[in-house]
């Protein structure tokens, strides 16, 4: 191959590399335009999380959820996916006399997601109901999401998943991101989270899951009485998971 | 006095010695890169929180080496200083490399290897960096290519207007490539400083590169080359590079330790581990005081020996630069609940740290040798290199 060639080859490879990425700028949809939609569809799905019911030593919810979603667990903290996981927080000052409490952490489903901003194929979107879900047929595992999402609440498949406890729901390939997305096969399905469903069976009922577009759900009582925070809201991402004694 | 261009020889034992240790770190690489891609990642270094690594620390790495050429094509197509003319061609060559090995890197660390040539074409998400970037970085590539054929076929006006172009559209690809970082919501991320700071180290590295090998390939092929030139670039050009990074790093890390928001991440960068050593030592000593030192004092700045060892410590600074600018970042947890600590639970809470795996270093050996092959292959089969290079007359 001479000198011609090698520039005329790469010339055309990298002029078709790039006039195809220029093309489909104007196919996406802004934030705005979901959140009208949403409006429009008229739900927006939202959790509370009461962490005066939570149970100390109770895992139901984490094992429902494992279960439901095949998420996987290898027995090496490094590797292993937790949709919604258990927290200590121990206070920084020890001399305020605060004790250490526990905090249920998850994906808070933001409603202005930095991990669907940034993400470049658009695998991690926000559904018209607002619930932030992730298409792993497309994700093609840059792990952006990952860095952009300030409360560490995405995963990764480091490796092949070799449980499959749930065949109604399909398990991840390796190299794939993940994070929780409310059970919306089931919300689909006129069900509810799997977590939620499990927090009841065990009487804790420390989750409590609806609409917060409906004045009249739980969520939205709960919200609109007070006391209801979000984790970091300075953040501006909006969460739509709030905490009841934090 | 017209610019002679000729081939490199190319028939000598280390000329094949070389070609082949390339090749094969360019093997080493592939397979470490086909093992990973069929095992999953998790035989990398890194884990749920410390997603990015030695792929993407190096990938930022070559993109900012590839501003040699901003600063040949800056040095003869804005500013008019014709006696760097003759190294315009191995700039532009070496930037679509290093461009190459940018996206090499990237494409190699991602953990869906197979969709990368579908699924970014047919969803691209405008709001993205890593939407933005590729397409900076493909367009900067065929923009250098278009430029080597405007040089090669010594087109005056098409010369002199692409390396314009190539001078805007660099700055562009660097901003990018310091946005990925910069616009990201952690407290070791987010500043509107890292893309130009971005641009500033990439600048020093790129001239200490283009310093080592118009030097390194003068010595080789023992082709004339006037020490005037290499001292004017070291004392002129990178030493205030250098400063300017120094300056714009001191900035952003005294603003960071500075706001009560960032305060306890900004001490973390500066005094909170290995990665602290590596900044003080690796990146403020080594890759920017010795160096600007060295430049700056008459007798070792006028020294060509002096202003290539100057050139090699502000890479291997830079370099450092690069893995800070992606790893504490990660490794210092997010303050989810201020003035609460997290205690270990089912993942890694607190600080966390990153070790790099055997298969990452090959796969970085693998893109090393992969742009080094093809740069010494190129060589041999394009007239890329002056037969000398002297100061002209001034007309």
């Amino acid at each position: 191959m001479d000198r011609r060639d090698f520039l005329k080859r790469s010339g055309a490879a990298v002029a078709g590399a790039s006039g195809v990425l220029s093309l489909p700028v104007l196919s996406s949809c802004t934030a705005e335009e979901t959140e009208v939609a949403s409006n429009l569809r008229g739900t927006k799905w939202g959790m509370v999380i009461d962490l005066n019911r939570c149970r100390e030593d109770c895992t139901e919810c984490m094992d429902a959820c494992r279960q439901e979603n095949n998420v996987a667990y290898h027995g090496d903290r490094r590797w292993d996916v937790h949709w919604i996981r258990k927290a200590t927080l121990h206070p920084k000052d020890e001399s305020a006399g605060l004790e250490e409490k526990e905090v249920l952490l998850m994906c808070n489903q933001c409603d202005n997601p930095p991990c669907a901003q940034v993400c470049p194929v658009q695998a991690t979107y926000k559904r018209l109901d607002g619930i932030v879900v992730v298409d792993h047929h497309r994700c093609i595992g840059c792990r952006y999401c990952m860095i952009a999402c300030p409360y560490n609440a995405r995963f990764f498949n480091w490796k092949e998943n070799p449980d499959w406890p749930n065949k109604g729901y399909p398990r991840r390939s390796h190299g794939v991101a993940e994070s929780c997305h409310f059970c919306s096969h089931l919300l689909d399905g006129g069900g509810r989270p799997a977590c939620v469903e499990a927090c009841e069976r065990s009487g804790a009922r420390a989750l409590v899951f609806g609409d917060l577009n409906d004045p009249e759900s739980e969520v939205s009582q709960l919200v609109a009485a007070g006391g209801a925070k979000r984790i970091r809201e300075d953040f501006g991402t909006r969460p739509k998971v709030y905490y009841l004694g934090l | 006095m017209d610019v002679q261009f000729a081939k490199i020889e190319g028939r000598s034992v280390s000329y094949w010695v070389t070609v082949g240790l390339l090749a094969a770190a360019t093997l080493a690489g592939f397979i470490a890169t086909l093992i990973m891609n069929n095992h999953g990642l998790y035989l990398s270094g890194m884990t749920n929180r410390v997603p990015w690594g030695l792929q993407i620390s190096m990938a930022i790495f070559y993109i900012g080496l590839s501003a040699g050429s901003l600063v040949v094509s800056g040095l003869y197509g804005v500013f008019g200083k014709m006696e760097y003319k003759p190294f315009a061609r191995i700039a532009a060559y070496l930037a679509m490399l290093f461009l190459i090995a940018g996206l090499l890197s990237i494409f190699t660390d991602q953990g869906r290897i197979d969709r990368v040539f579908t699924k970014p074409f047919t969803f691209v998400n405008p709001t993205s960096m890593f939407s933005i970037n590729p397409a900076l970085y493909s367009g900067h590539i065929m923009i250098c290519v278009l430029y080597l054929w405007a040089l090669f076929k010594e087109k005056g006006t098409l010369t002199k207007i692409t390396s314009l172009v190539v001078v805007l559209w660099a700055i562009g690809t660097h901003t990018g490539t310091g946005a990925i970082f910069g616009f990201v919501p952690r407290e070791l991320y987010n500043s509107a400083l890292l893309p130009p700071s971005f641009v500033a180290a990439a600048l020093s590295s790129g001239a200490a590169l283009m310093i080592l090998v118009i030097v390194g390939l003068s010595r080789a092929t023992q082709r004339h080359l006037d020490d005037e030139l290499i001292i004017w670039m070291g004392r002129r050009l990178l030493s205030i590079f250098i400063v300017v990074t120094f300056y714009v790093l001191l900035i952003e890390n005294a603003h960071r330790a500075y706001l009560a928001y960032s305060h306890e991440a900004g001490l973390f960068f500066l005094f909170g581990g290995t990665h602290s050593f590596m900044f003080w030592v690796g990146l403020i000593f080594i890759g920017c005081v010795v160096p600007a030192v060295l430049l700056f004092i008459k007798k070792t700045g006028t020294s060509v020996p002096w202003t290539v060892f100057a050139s090699v410590l502000v890479v291997v600074g830079v370099l450092f630069e690069r893995f800070l600018i992606v790893i504490p970042g990660l490794i210092h947890p997010p303050e989810l609940f201020p003035g609460w600590e997290i205690a270990d639970a089912v993942i890694w809470e607190g600080v966390v740290n990153y070790a790099i795996s055997p298969l990452e270093i090959l796969q970085t050996m693998g893109v090393i040798g992969a742009i080094g092959f093809a740069f010494v292959v190129g060589l041999k089969v394009m007239p890329l290199a002056p037969t000398e290079a002297r100061v002209l007359p001034a007309k």
